[in-house]
């Protein structure tokens, strides 16, 4: 046999073999970083939670560097307000997960951005063995004069700056001592409205007459109604189907305006507007102040229980108006709602973490406000917010005004089938330097004007200086 | 002076790895008593004489007339698999580098004895002899290590014969095969399409499958069946071109999978792992799942060296040490290592074509091939591109036997370069 055959067929197998490598590389190029990201990210790869305990996590710090949580030089994590600030810092356990910014923004606490780790070595560099720092919009005297306010009852407040959508305090009671959340886990967890619910964001109640400056907006905006009307009311409304509605306390408002209706909490006009306004209407104003959306952003929020619309009776239509019937909504929302209307119509996004800040003293992310919905024209939110003032100085919500500050409110008085009625104070206030919202209601706690209002004024002396 | 500069490249390599190893045990708040890294005056003498091995070869290289390329790319895998070795598990560092300068001593030995060391490819019936004893001898008195049984124990020292018996087999092959092409390639059967010489000449090739066969079901030791297998069929296609030999090595093998899937649970258990590891992720698919995982962490650039944690594959600095260099060094660095060994092979391969020697040229293709088919098949294995195997990275794991063994067949490679002159 010639010399050129055997050549030939050692070079055949030399091009197979390099072939068969060629291939395998190939196979590992794809294995690395087509498929790279979803491997290292299978929950069972340990590889992130071990790169995660050499970190030392950062420091949570509230709006004027006050420290929330920090961690301690044997590694574990210290909450000084404690269960003052439970809802804020939340916690972060090995066997019980995280809640809380412990939870949400446990990428920044550790000093991880989502770019840096997938540059490599590179981000070695830049990676250092300590977290970084968390600066939240959080106004600890604010959130301590509401955790007082509250005084152990369940309930929950959330309190905004209009202007930014920047959460000054959520505080949910009852609530829970983040240092030692893990020693307590058994018995809070097993309780389904516990501690551990943060009713703020997870906790839907009907919200009574609290909505009604938003049907006020939704009478005026759809033209069911003037200004100028006027409406009779006797104390009780028949809604049809041989149902009827009554003030509460057996009040008898005799003739009033719209102004007059939501400064004294009317009932019957608003009941009466609600079937004026029908399945249709209800349902767009309901949409136009985001009932039907979820905010996005580092608050997670549950969504609002809307009645069917569509399938309404007129009693349910007139229930729904005096916020009863089957609707369900969050405290944070109805915050938000309160906000459209000192803040010229629009809501702006709620935040909790105004910045990042490295151990080195750089802030690489600065929260900047944004615009969430445009709800009503700046004139309609004007003018209700006008309505919401008399509220406060003449009519149901006297107990939250503060000499030297315009606050204007709306108070509620939801029945519920858990017993007697919740305490409910939204409302906003013109601070020197701000313009605040805020949501207050306390579980069964009878009259809002009368319980939740002073909570109202406590935080609003609270951020005055 | 020829390539003399491509030798610092590995020994850069080497302290560079070593003196990142250094500066961050300083750092680090636990520090450990007695460690290696910590106190570089253990291991420097070994690396000296190492540096001095390689010298002496490199000289004796260039004075004969040898390929200067082959020595510095091989460096360049052993310092990698060593920086990898001291981070991993730095107690081994030592060992390995006095496994390294025993093997770069036999290398120079076969490099010096050369002339001898080919006089055995004379008697290829005597090397066959040899081939079956050693590649018996743990099948009688072997020991199982690591879940294979492919150990020889003799009092302090442990061997991995099959290590050796590879050479023998390569030696044996070339020989046997050179002697026969005439014959082999006569067609003097026709079943089917199939042309086969009478069975007296593939009597031998036959007995070499068939102890492929026996390694895995006994040994459970897939990697050298494959390896040996792989390495028989490949050198009989160079040696007579015939596709009748590969279509019936391939059936052999397909029948022998086959049957061994049904009588045996080890094996069963392992094809189970290559189809699906996500069974059994925690269980028994846990290192493949890990490497896995390590390779996907690692991505295109790597962690950073010193900053993944491969220590959660078993066996890391053996089998696995493919993956942990992918975790911490990236694709990058997998990448350059199979560039390295392909560019070996393409060394040998060159080199074999120009050998006028039947024998010559076929010792030298193989010698390629073995490290190439080797490591081809620990990289598929780990990545699961092929059922996971027990075999060395040769020059980067750590182990004495695969080391010693690789630089044999280095310097057979190295010695069979005499003939062309240098580009």
């Amino acid at each position: 046999m010639s010399d050129w055959k055997l050549k030939r067929q050692i070079l055949q197998v030399g091009a197979f073999l390099l072939l068969m490598v060629a291939v395998l590389s190939i196979y590992i190029g794809y294995l690395a970083v087509w498929k790279g990201q979803e491997l290292a990210e299978n929950p069972l790869n340990m590889r992130g939670a071990a790169a995660k305990a050499d970190i030392r996590r950062g420091t949570i710090l509230d709006a004027h560097g006050r420290v929330l949580a920090q961690t301690n030089d044997d590694g574990s994590r210290n909450y000084p307000l404690g269960s003052v600030m439970a809802q804020v810092t939340g916690y972060n356990g090995e066997n019980i997960g995280s809640a809380g910014l412990e939870g949400h923004a446990n990428r920044e606490l550790l000093g991880l951005t989502a770019d840096m780790t997938r540059l490599g070595p590179v981000s070695q560099l830049l990676q250092t063995e300590r977290g970084n720092d968390l600066k939240t919009t959080i106004e600890a005297d604010a959130q301590q004069a509401a955790f007082d306010g509250l005084a152990g009852r369940k309930g929950a407040v959330v309190v905004l700056d209009a202007d930014t959508g920047a959460v000054l305090a959520m505080v949910s009671s009852p609530s829970y001592d983040p240092n030692n959340v893990e020693a307590n886990w058994k018995s809070m967890s097993q309780e389904a409205d516990g501690p551990l619910l943060n009713r703020t964001v997870q906790g839907l109640y009907p919200p009574g007459s609290t909505i009604k400056p938003m049907i006020a907006d939704a009478a005026l905006t759809e033209g069911v109604t003037s200004e100028q009307e006027t409406f009779d009311c006797p104390g009780v409304l028949d809604v049809g189907g041989g149902h009827s509605i009554r003030e509460s306390h057996g009040e008898v408002h005799n003739r009033v305006d719209l102004r007059k209706a939501l400064t004294e909490s009317c009932n019957v006009t608003f009941g009466t507007l609600g079937m004026r306004l029908g399945d249709a209407k209800l349902k767009k104003a309901f949409e136009r102040f985001g009932f039907d959306q979820s905010i996005g952003g580092e608050i997670v929020m549950t969504s609002s229980h809307l009645p069917e619309f569509g399938t309404l009776g007129t009693g349910d239509q007139a229930q729904t108006a005096i916020g009863q019937s089957t609707l369900l909504v969050t405290p944070m929302h109805m915050a938000l709602l309160a906000s459209a209307f000192a803040h010229g119509g629009t809501v702006m996004k709620p935040y909790l973490v105004q910045e990042v800040i490295t151990p080195s003293g750089i802030v690489v992310h600065r929260a900047a406000p944004e615009k969430w919905l445009t709800v009503t024209t700046a004139e309609m939110a004007a003018k209700i917010h006008n309505y919401m003032e008399d509220v406060v100085t003449k009519g149901t919500g006297r107990a939250a005004q503060v000499s030297g500050v315009e606050v204007a409110g709306k108070t509620g008085t939801a029945e519920n089938p858990q017993g007697e009625d919740h305490a409910w104070f939204i409302g906003s206030a013109k601070l020197r330097n701000r313009n605040i919202a805020f949501a207050i209601i306390v579980e069964n706690g009878g009259g809002g004007g009368k319980v939740a209002a002073p909570i109202a004024r406590k935080i609003i002396l609270s951020l005055q200086n | 002076m020829k390539n003399w500069g491509l030798l610092t490249a590995p020994l850069g390599i080497f302290l560079c790895g070593m003196t990142i190893l250094y500066l961050k045990m300083q750092g680090s708040v636990q520090k450990v008593t007695n460690n290696t890294l910590q106190d570089p005056l253990t291991y420097v003498p070994y690396l000296v004489i190492a540096v001095f091995l390689t010298i002496v070869i490199q000289m004796v290289v260039i004075r004969r007339k040898l390929d200067t390329f082959i020595l510095p790319i091989i460096l360049m895998l052993v310092s990698i698999g060593l920086v990898e070795i001291a981070r991993l598990k730095p107690a081994l560092l030592l060992r390995q580098l006095q496994w390294l300068c025993i093997a770069m001593l036999v290398m120079f030995l076969v490099i010096r004895l050369w002339p001898k060391i080919r006089q055995m490819l004379n008697y290829p019936y005597l090397l066959g002899i040899g081939c079956v004893i050693l590649l018996g001898l743990p099948l009688l008195f072997g020991t199982e290590i690591g879940g294979s049984k492919n150990w020889l124990v003799l009092g302090p020292i442990s061997l991995q014969p099959s290590e050796f018996g590879k050479i023998v087999l390569l030696f044996f092959l070339a020989s046997y095969l050179s002697d026969h092409r005439k014959v082999l390639t006569l067609p003097a059967h026709k079943i089917l399409f199939l042309r086969l010489p009478p069975l007296r000449f593939i009597a031998p090739l036959i007995c070499i499958w068939g102890m492929a066969v026996l390694m895995f079901v006994v040994e459970k030791d897939l990697g050298s069946a494959l390896l040996f297998f792989g390495m028989a069929v490949l050198m009989t296609y160079m040696a007579t071109g015939s596709k009748s030999y590969v279509f019936l090595a391939l059936a052999f093998m397909g029948m022998a999978a086959a049957a061994s899937y049904a009588m045996f649970g080890h094996v069963r258990v392992r094809f189970d792992i290559w189809l699906n590891p996500w069974a059994d992720p925690n269980g028994m698919a846990y290192q493949v799942v890990q490497s896995l995982f390590a390779i996907g962490t690692g991505g295109l650039w790597g962690t950073g060296f010193g900053f993944g944690h491969p220590g959660f594959i078993p066996e890391v600095h053996t089998d696995f040490i493919f993956s942990a260099i992918v975790e911490e060094m990236g694709l990058t660095a997998g990448l350059m290592l199979i560039i390295c060994y392909a560019l070996l092979f393409w060394r040998g391969i060159k080199g074999a074509l120009r050998l006028k020697n039947t024998t010559e040229a076929l010792l030298m293709a193989g010698c390629g091939v073995l490290i190439l088919l080797q490591m081809f098949i620990i990289v598929a294995g780990v990545t699961k591109f092929l059922p996971l195997t027990g075999i060395t990275l040769p020059f980067v794991s750590y182990g004495g036997s695969s080391m010693v063994s690789s630089f044999i067949l280095l310097a057979m490679l190295l010695s069979l370069t005499k003939e062309q002159k240098n580009v």
